[in-house]
């Protein structure tokens, strides 16, 4: 069996039709970890110990007819899910020996299906950037460029499915960070709607927009990883109470009358042409299935990365509070308590998160609360709004996920101002508490992936996995180095 | 953005920056707060009666005593001593 060909579902049917055992994949995938990671730098930890124990338990299933979809199934978690008694990082100095006592809702959810962890993936500090570049520790690279950065914060997640060293991997969301990577590595990244998956055990960034989901190889394998998270939970207040059905039960529908928004502000100056024109193209494939094109707008977009840094920096500056190298975490020196705390903090935290705590605290203090946080939360409303009037006369809104392909290493980066203003494209989903789904849609002239994103009504993540797997059925993804 | 407003603001984050690399996050702050100012640009007023607030109080989990996480497991990612926490001396 060739792991780099196979879908999630491939996979199942080979473990259950006993083509491979579950401790014979997790070989091939550690094998593979071991050969291609050193260049992709993916993973902080690899749990090979853990992985080959739970593969002979999930055999054991598998064995007495008693397999789930993700029964054997390898899989790489983000480095902000907690995982209990394996090491959970962040990627930053301050957690750098942190070991959770406990497991994340998702990671007990996902044990309750025999699922094999093969490790945890690199991300950008705190979740806090858009090129894994701001990591502590394993910098990810793109399997498409190693020159280029993979995207983030989820870069990690996102490097390993497009390398295959994992066949899919949960990530986390607070403004694009699964859809951004996901466009960066050519694979498919979904950002469940707010409340849909349990945060519980999720390291906090910015608590109104953060969610975990799924990367994987196409939108059905999505749905499959999805359909294992999502629900409510007793220990997540903001975990919705709304059913959760099978997310991949429409596909394979026509799409015939669905009516797809091009709200014209994506498609900007600030967008590159060749993004455009593949969205753009994409548009018309979707027409030939039937698909209605919807001409609209979103004014308030170009305030919309303000505001996503007002409201972050600020829920950011909050939670990371909690980090005064006390309980866990790493710890300063000083002579007096303040001193400590600060030693801690100015020790633990890199460049980019100090400067999103600073933000945060500006935001929040007092001369410019209303200003800029009541402002930014007005915009908030705006957005909704916006949002809300477009789905008056569409189905789900299509747009570019980022403005342009990977950057290489050290071009972009660098500059703060020019990083916010190239999460244009994403953030109003995590603002507006919307799902969406990212996938590739083409190349560059460069042979770099471009990726297009579906936005949908809340709740409706079924819609938009039907109508991604439709475009998807006919595009001819061209795999990078790693896969071929 | 000066020197006695970023003095303020690691005050409030519980920051320390040397003299050179204050005036380089000085310089940085500077340019992102100049983007941030966009949002003045709008004129929108937030409502408060209208946030979107889901968490149905009833909907809460019983306040039960259950058992908890192991004391050495919760202690383990930090230098206990009988089973304290350990902090600097607060009060003279």
């Amino acid at each position: 069996m060739d792991i780099n060909k196979v879908s999630l579902s491939g996979l199942r049917k080979a473990l259950d039709e006993k083509e491979i055992s579950a401790v014979e994949l997790a070989k091939e995938y550690l094998s593979k970890i071991k050969t291609v990671d050193p260049e992709i730098e993916g993973y902080i930890t690899v749990t090979e110990e853990q992985a080959l124990e739970s593969a002979k338990r999930a055999q054991e299933l598998i064995d007495g007819g008693d397999s789930k979809p993700l029964t054997g199934i390898p899989l790489a978690i983000k480095d902000n899910i907690c995982t209990d008694g394996i090491r959970t990082t962040c990627a930053s100095k301050m957690l750098e020996n942190f070991v959770p006592p406990y497991n994340a809702t998702v990671i007990e959810k996902l044990n309750e299906q025999g699922y094999v962890l093969l490790g945890k993936s690199s991300m950008d500090e705190f979740a806090m950037g858009g090129s894994t570049q701001t990591a502590a520790f394993s910098k990810t690279k793109n399997p498409y460029d190693t020159n280029r950065v993979p995207g983030g914060s989820s870069g990690g997640s996102a490097a390993i499915v497009s390398a295959g060293t994992a066949p899919a991997a949960l990530g986390s969301d607070t403004g694009g960070s699964i859809r951004q990577p996901s466009s960066f590595c050519g694979v498919t990244g979904l950002k469940p709607t707010y409340g849909r998956v349990s945060r519980y055990g999720l390291i906090a960034f910015a608590s109104s927009l953060d969610q975990i989901g799924p990367i994987a190889n196409s939108a059905e394998d999505c749905g499959i990883l999805l359909n294992a998270v999502a629900g409510a939970d007793e220990h997540d207040a903001t975990s919705a109470r709304v059913p959760v059905g099978d997310f991949n039960a429409r596909i394979g529908q026509s799409i015939e009358g669905m009516r797809i928004a091009l709200p014209q502000e994506f498609f900007g100056e600030s967008t590159d042409d060749e993004v455009k024109q593949a969205v753009t193209d994409a548009a018309k494939e979707y027409e030939k299935l039937g698909a209605t094109l919807v001409d609209c707008h979103m004014s308030s977009l170009k305030y919309a990365v303000a505001a996503y840094y007002l409201i972050s920096g600020a829920e950011a500056a909050s939670n990371l509070s909690r980090f005064d190298g006390i309980k866990y975490g790493l710890r300063g020196e000083g002579r007096s308590f303040d001193e400590m705390i600060r030693d801690s903090r100015s020790r633990g935290f890199g460049a980019e998160v100090k400067r999103r705590i600073l933000l945060g605290n500006y935001a929040l203090s007092s001369g410019y609360y209303d200003a800029y946080y009541r402002k930014a939360l007005a915009l908030k409303q705006q957005i909704i709004k916006e949002y809300n009037e477009i789905y008056e006369k569409a189905d789900v809104i299509l747009t570019p996920t980022a403005p342009t392909v990977a950057y290489r290493i050290g071009e972009q980066e660098t500059d703060p101002v020019k990083m916010y203003l190239a999460d244009i494209c994403t953030v109003t989903v995590n603002i507006a508490s919307l799902p969406a789904i990212s996938l590739p849609c083409g190349y560059n002239s460069d042979g770099m992936p471009i990726g297009m994103s579906l936005v949908g009504k809340r709740f409706d993540e079924a819609t938009l996995i039907q109508t991604a797997d439709a475009y998807q059925r006919n595009f001819a993804a061209v795999p990078n180095k790693y896969r071929a | 953005m000066d020197i006695q407003t970023i003095d303020h603001l690691c005050e409030l984050s519980k920051l320390n920056f040397n003299d050179e690399e204050k005036q380089k996050v000085m310089e940085e702050m500077s340019a992102i707060i100049e983007l941030m100012d966009t949002v003045k640009e709008i004129d929108l007023t937030y409502d408060d009666t209208k946030d979107n607030n889901s968490i149905k109080y009833s909907e809460v989990r019983k306040d039960e005593a259950k058992p908890s996480y192991p004391t050495e497991k919760l202690l383990s990612n930090t230098e206990p001593q009988d089973n304290c926490y350990v902090v600097p001396k607060m009060v003279e």
